[in-house]
């Protein structure tokens, strides 16, 4: 029994999937960015060519406070890249779970388009299909997501003084909560314990180091949280008797 | 603040490295995940490792914002949090749409709040 007769279908349901809180969540996320590049004095091009070529939005507000800020140029590609390294992982705990034919260097292109949204959605998604039709359902997914952003972010730097601030802000507060509700449909209890340690050891790190600390909290909670699953939770392996 | 020479070529640069280095990323996980089963301990231990640095991350949106989010009291946003994730889990079948709905709409009733006298 599959879930999709085809990888057209597939991809179909992906780009249903993302019309509706994932593309909103960018959408939100971008208008507000494109305000801020307004609103740091930067020129249009850049703050949307920032949307599409990063995709990052993290590493996207990061570039613009360090650049007003005049950081060094060596001092922003470390921080930015810091604050990206979570890419690392997701896409290491993501790409396993395609067909092994589609493990190929395509992928390098494909990959551009992942962000925390569509990973989030992906991760929850993926078990629910079979093999073959992730790649496709990712791209569909993913593909608006991105798409959506520059256009999103050059919105939001023209509206940028007209809006009133009220509605500024309830686009703002989406991307956090998005992530925040997701989380609710975690099942694996490694998982669902490291976001629980994550969430106390993040801001206390910040607060030690704040470029290093997203890293260092990911490895912190995460491995505890492992640990802790692998030792107390997890179902015993059966003992195969000879 | 701005000077003329930040809108020229600096900001460009500034731009390209961030790109690189966030692509970087991106192709690096490519690299490692195809040595990686997704049955095996470190994938497991990986998948840890990210939703604690995503939720870090969350967090520190919620708790630690820049800009406009700032100025809202962090009792208020926690409390908002707290309301949207209640409307989230309050059906088996996860209600996101309604729950993002409450959160955004309660933030920007308080905007509204805030600026009428």
């Amino acid at each position: 029994m599959s879930r999709f007769a085809n990888r057209r279908e597939a991809f179909w349901q992906g780009i249903r999937d993302a019309l509706g809180a994932p593309v909103l969540v960018l959408f939100a996320g971008m208008v507000g960015f494109g305000a801020m590049g307004r609103s740091h004095g930067f020129d249009a091009w850049m703050t949307g060519l920032t949307s599409l070529l990063m995709f990052a939005l993290p590493g996207q507000v990061v570039m613009l406070e360090m650049f007003i800020s005049g950081s060094s140029l060596l001092a922003i590609g470390f921080a930015v890249t810091l604050t990206s390294t979570r890419f690392v992982t997701m896409v290491v705990t993501l790409f396993p779970q395609l067909h092994r034919r589609d493990r190929n260097p395509l992928l390098y292109l494909w990959v551009h388009m992942l962000a925390m949204t569509a990973w989030a959605v992906s991760m929850r998604e993926f078990p629910r299909m079979s093999a073959q039709h992730r790649l496709n359902y990712f791209i569909g997914l993913a593909l608006p997501c991105w798409l959506i952003s520059p256009m999103g972010t050059v919105l939001g730097y023209f509206v940028a003084g007209w809006v009133p601030a009220a509605v500024t802000l309830g686009l703002v507060f989406i991307n956090p909560l998005f992530f925040l509700l997701t989380f609710t449909d975690v099942k694996p209890w490694a998982n669902r314990i490291a976001i629980g340690l994550g969430c106390v050891l993040g801001p206390a790190f910040y607060l030690l180091d704040a470029d290093s600390s997203l890293l260092l909290t990911g490895l912190v909670a995460g491995s505890l949280a492992y640990w802790v699953d692998r030792r107390w939770l997890r179902p015993r392996p059966v003992e195969v008797q000879a | 603040m701005m000077t003329a020479d930040m809108q020229g070529w600096g900001v460009w640069l500034a731009l390209s490295a961030a790109c690189i280095g966030t692509y970087v990323c991106r192709a690096a996980g490519v690299k490692l995940s195809g040595h990686i089963h997704q049955d095996s301990e470190v994938f497991r231990w990986l998948s840890a490792v990210t939703y604690a640095m995503v939720a870090a991350l969350t967090v520190r949106m919620i708790l630690m914002p820049l800009g406009l989010l700032a100025t809202v009291p962090v009792l208020l946003r926690v409390v908002i949090c707290a309301l949207s994730l209640a409307v989230m889990v309050s059906s088996p079948q996860r209600r996101l749409v309604p729950a993002l709905l409450t959160g955004t709409l309660l933030m920007l009733a308080y905007g509204v709040f805030r600026t009428s006298p």
